[in-house]
């Protein structure tokens, strides 16, 4: 019961916030509250939603993964290679997109599991390995010439945009993973006390391979929505997207000593995140008071909730 | 000095703490006495700031004070030792002991010298010889418990919380504790303190409270009481005989360790446990207890030897492998160890044995609901719900949860490291009943105690070591304290 | 933390590694290094992953290595002031005839263009300037392309309408510069109203958000979207497309990457405008190498820009 009452009340923290930044704005531009311009949020939450998902399952078991941006473009640069139109079937693409993501995952993963090596390292490590790795294979160019098939990824179906879908049916499995599957259990387990979870039987290494390594896969799907939304593969893009895919985790409630976390915090965070961009852009608020005002909010939002947490 | 006034404080709706009041004075050793969950943990923490009261108030030195930190009360002059130990590991011990009044030069730089030096002054104080360079993670559970007592002492505070100080202290420790407390006395300070020991607590204690289920049962100068009236205040009926009787075991071998050796900790160890049997593993402090079983159970698998169960040998690597090999194992630090501190109580309880409420990976949460329910009932894990968070419990529900957890997975070999350390004397019972009802289950107990009445009462065998190797294994039923202190003593 | 003598030995075998490492490198290095009347040049490039500036630095090197005698060693700054600053250094260090320099900064990039000069190395400037001025610019004054495309702009929706603007990284003295250059074609043509601009960093994932927010906030009030680079129209371009308002829009970019290219052959992008990304290279490696022989070189050679629109495009696809 009482867990029960705490999530309610963090959830209800965090959604006024989001409300009120709504309310603001919906005051401030008539645009604001429009189906058009809902569908246009979810368009663009899609990317950072579905990398946040992905690095809550890290911070979960008490890492951190800051390749993510990187890995973003290099799956992106190794899905456009393959998309070449009338070169493969369109699922040639998007396997290599993901697999090389998911491959990057499960380096990190490995490291920090046997090699020992501190989470915040090697993730470091592969942020600079994976961008080098784009621009090597990309030879620094922005891979074009990709195949409609692929770019319609990132167009409509029935009126809602594929990446919603995308990201919706990411959060969804990894909602129902992390409540449903033994294996959610244990992430819990590991970043509430790893050696416990180990003393208690909980195979930890692999636990933890396996959070890194879902987090590659969605990353690498992150970048292959991303090649097919700006239909080439950029070996630049992606800068800081761990940042702000961490900061929409940690705005939803998840520690970042790990243990604590829900799917659901990560998206209210993605959303305030997400509803923030969208709608400085609508005020026509120049950049560099967006850059001040983003992170006033972030702060302010955490600061509430975790105040809300204690009391 | 210090006065509780009606304190009063809640916790997710439950009041662990009913309006209490008690005054401390100068000078004076004040015993807080009670079961686990009693309230003595939450009124101690309370006085040091560490929780804000949700009624009443604390009075100091004839004012009303307001503790929003630790520090708050540090600097008003209350330190506090804690139950659980809170070290930083990669820091020497005279960093520890100073840490928050570094003893500086000019330009605020930390005085080495004057640090080491008021660290070894300390550490003679409770007439300990821990080397004040030494990094904390090397020192022994009871080491760390000696220097949080030194860092308390160098506070110069007039008012010391002892939170069970010597819950993992060796008899010598205990006695050089204690000479330290009569010299503070001495000087004035007032000494808070709570133990499950009744014989110190009639050393030591001018005055006794007596918390029972988060109210204050009553205040009377030690001397007005005896252990029996005492029990029966903590525990509100008499308590006939903590003991139950000893059953015989059969003849069935179920574990038998062969020559098991990991140098320098411990070497060439063996020793039989048969089904139906409790072997207690005795010694001091560092003679390689917690090593040897720790080895069993593969969370630090020794260097050599052989572990079988069953007749068949084992090869295991890590816990998960003992558990398959139907090996469980309660450790000794619940909290390193045992908990994890935000999940929920029943979540705590299946982590072990949660295969067995799936269906494929899916968890079954009903079964999985309806099995720790079971646990939580046999076992008298008091809490609000199978949800809320292990963390929020008393120390010896804590510990019945973990017992729980090891028991859900029906092991036939139960390994107990310290299983009554820092828990009162209703929940020891509550375990020794358990210990022996399992055994006449015929299953294999492996205790390992530091209390010798507890070996002595509860196990058939006895395995004594010393510096790591096996010195004696004794009949219980046919010796005596003297015996086995004699064998556990270094030559 | 406690530095124990374990840790120490192995620290210090760390570092004597490194350094033997280090010796072994530029020892290998200096091995084959200077011939007789060999000119060597260093080349910092502001950012390989950018189109237009991989195009020229490519052109910078394959022009290096048809000049005899001529060695050049190229290094990617990944706009990154302070990684330039180093390889500028660096340079310096090896001795180099003189050092090609493609700024990623106006004000910024200054101390590296110094510090040569203090050093006394030739320094050429490519396709940015500096607050200090080097021994030689080659580029293209970007004032005149953001002239050229608010013009294009201009006719194409005859001096009256709503134009959005897409700026690139802010500071840069191309952004500041095509900037100004628009700005002076909207005091001409006084029915031109720039309805909102923001910064995408030159990038196309960054243009196409806030093109769909601009989208939703100003939908029927523009009429033109000017982008300070190819990849930020590009973006915008697919925003636009997607929302179904391209035939309502016009967009104009800068650079004439291929990608662009091909939109304008597609009919898609309306206009971009070439910078001659081989001319600057050439120009520039012709003038490092006057400069390391000590020989005249003109303080500045300006390379023209030209508006590409489906009329004139066959000349410009090879």
């Amino acid at each position: 019961m009482l867990t029960l009452d705490r999530n309610l009340l963090h959830r209800f923290g965090l959604l006024l916030v989001i409300l009120f930044v709504g309310l603001a704005l919906s005051l401030l531009t008539d645009t604001f509250l429009s189906v058009a311009n809902f569908t246009n949020v979810a368009r663009q939450i899609s990317i950072n939603g579905i990398l946040a998902v992905g690095v809550t399952f890290v911070l979960l078991t008490g890492g951190v993964d800051l390749s993510l941006g990187s890995v973003v473009a290099l799956s992106g640069v190794a899905c456009a290679t393959f998309a070449h139109p009338g070169d493969h079937s369109v699922f040639v693409p998007i396997a290599v997109g993901l697999l090389t993501g998911a491959a990057c995952g499960l380096v990190n993963g490995t490291l920090v599991t046997l090699g020992g090596v501190a989470p915040f390292i090697v993730t470091l490590g592969m942020m600079t390995i994976a961008r080098g790795l784009a621009l090597i294979f990309s030879g620094g160019r922005p891979v074009a010439d990709m195949s409609n098939e692929l770019t319609a990824l990132a167009g409509d179906l029935f009126g809602i945009p594929i990446p919603m879908l995308c990201f919706a049916g990411v959060a969804a499995a990894a909602w129902f993973f992390l409540s449903n599957f033994r294996l959610g259990r244990h992430i819990y387990a590991v970043g509430g006390n790893e050696n416990a979870a180990r003393a208690a039987g909980v195979p930890v290494e692999q636990v933890k391979l396996f959070a890194y390594g879902l987090c590659g896969l969605l990353a690498g799907l992150a970048g292959v929505v991303l090649a097919a939304r700006i239909t080439t593969g950029q070996p630049n893009a992606g800068q800081a997207y761990e940042l702000d895919a961490i900061a929409a985790v940690v705005i939803g409630g998840t520690s970042l000593a790990g243990g604590v976390g829900t799917i659901t915090g990560t998206l209210l965070g993605v959303l305030l995140i997400g509803v923030i961009n969208n709608g400085l852009d609508l005020q026509g608020v120049s950049s560099y008071y967006q850059a001040v005002i983003k992170g006033v909010i972030i702060v302010g939002a955490v600061w509430l909730d975790r105040r809300q947490a204690r009391s | 000095m210090l006065r509780a006034l009606e304190l009063r404080k809640d916790f997710g709706g439950l009041t662990v703490l009913h309006p209490t009041s008690i005054d401390f004075h100068p000078g004076e050793v004040h015993a807080l006495m009670g079961e686990n969950g009693a309230g003595k943990s939450t009124l101690m923490k309370i006085l040091a700031g560490l929780y804000q009261p949700d009624g009443g108030q604390v009075e100091w030195r004839e004012r009303q004070a307001e503790f929003t930190s630790p520090h708050d009360a540090l600097v008003a002059g209350i330190a506090m030792i804690h139950q659980e130990l809170m070290p930083i590991p990669d820091l020497t011990v005279a960093e520890n002991i100073t840490l928050g009044s570094e003893p500086c030069s000019a330009f605020g730089l930390i005085d080495r010298p004057a640090q080491l030096a008021r660290a070894k002054e300390l550490l003679g104080e409770l007439e300990s010889d821990i080397g004040p360079t030494r990094l904390m993670r090397t020192l022994t559970v009871a080491q760390t418990q000696v220097v949080e007592i030194a860092k308390a002492l160098g506070r110069q505070a007039d008012v010391i919380l002892m939170d069970e100080p010597t819950a993992a202290l060796s008899d010598h420790e205990v006695a050089s504790l204690f000479r330290a407390i009569a010299r503070l006395k001495a000087r004035g300070v007032a000494i808070v303190y709570t133990t499950h020991k009744m014989d110190e607590v009639f050393r030591l204690a001018d005055r006794i409270s007596v918390l029972r289920d988060g109210r204050l049962v009553g205040t009377a100068p030690a001397s007005e009481l005896n252990p029996a009236k005492l029990i029966t205040m903590m525990v509100g009926r008499e308590l006939a005989d903590v003991f139950p009787v000893r059953l015989p075991s059969s003849n069935e071998v179920l574990l038998e360790v062969t020559g098991l050796t990991r140098e320098p900790a411990y070497r060439d160890i063996s020793f039989q446990v048969r089904r139906g049997e409790v072997v207690a593993l005795a010694g001091l402090m560092g003679a390689g207890r917690t090593e040897v079983v720790s080895a069993i159970y593969g969370l630090q698998p020794a260097s050599s030897g052989k572990i079988c169960l069953n007749g068949s040998p084992l090869s295991i690597g890590n816990p998960q492998d003992a558990l398959t090999a139907g090996i469980g194992m309660v450790t000794e630090d619940r909290k390193g160890l045992g908990l994890i501190p935000a999940l929920g109580v029943g979540q705590n309880i299946t982590l072990s044995a949660l295969r067995d409420f799936c269906r494929g990976p899916l968890v079954d949460h009903t079964a999985e609901a309806a099995a720790s329910q079971t646990q939580m009932t046999e076992f008298a894990v008091k809490a609000n719900s199978t949800s809320q968070p292990i963390a929020q419990l008393s120390g010896g529900n804590q510990q019945k949860a973990l017992l729980a957890r090891c028991l859900l997975g029906a092991p036939d070999l139960i390994i107990l490291d310290e299983p009554t350390r820092g828990i009162d004397i209703g929940a020891k019972a509550e375990i020794y009943a358990l210990i022996q009802k399992l055994a006449r289950a015929g299953k294999g107990i492996l205790l390992a105690s530091s209390e010798l009445p507890e070996v002595l009462s509860l196990a058939h065998r006895i395995v004594v070591l010393r510096r790591g190797s096996v010195s004696a294994t004794l009949d219980a039923a046919s010796t005596d304290q003297e015996t086995v202190l004699r064998h556990a003593m270094p030559l | 933390m406690r530095l124990t003598p374990r840790k120490a030995v192995s620290a210090l075998l760390a570092v004597c590694a490194l350094a033997l490492s280090l010796t072994c490198v530029s020892g290998c290095k200096k091995a084959e290094a200077r011939k007789e009347g060999e000119i060597h040049i260093g080349f910092s490039s502001r950012d390989l992953s950018a189109e237009y500036t991989a195009k020229m630095s490519e052109a910078i090197v394959a022009y290096a290595k048809t000049k005899p005698g001529v060695k050049l060693v190229m290094v990617d700054a990944q706009s990154d002031v302070q990684k330039q600053f180093s390889q500028v250094e660096n340079f310096i260090a090896q001795k180099v005839d003189a050092i090609i320099l493609n700024p990623c900064e106006l004000e910024a990039s200054t101390p590296a263009v110094d510090r040569a000069k203090a050093a006394g190395i030739p320094l050429v400037l490519v396709n940015q300037v500096t607050k200090s001025a080097g021994d030689s610019y080659i580029g293209s004054n970007d004032f005149d392309a953001g002239r050229i495309a608010m013009e294009a702009i201009a006719k194409k929706l005859n001096g009256q309408g709503g134009v959005l603007m897409l700026h690139g990284i802010m500071g840069t003295s191309a952004q500041l510069q095509r900037e100004a250059g628009a700005r002076e074609i909207f005091a001409k043509y006084p029915g031109l109203k720039l309805v909102d601009h923001q910064t995408a960093s030159w990038d196309r994932a960054k243009a196409m958000a806030l093109t769909e927010n601009w989208i939703q906030a100003h939908k029927g009030k523009f009429s033109a979207i000017f982008a300070h680079n190819d990849e930020m129209a590009m973006g915008a371009l697919l925003a636009l497309e997607r929302a179904g308002l391209k035939k309502d829009v016009t967009v104009i970019g800068i650079d004439a990457i291929a990608q662009a290219l091909t939109a304008v052959k597609e009919g898609r992008l309306d206009a971009t405008v070439f910078q001659d990304a081989v001319g600057q290279g050439k120009g520039s490696v012709d003038a490092a190498i006057l400069l390391a022989k000590k020989q005249p070189c003109p303080k500045e050679t300006l390379i023209p820009f030209q508006l590409i629109t489906r009329d004139n495009l066959s000349q410009f696809l090879k």
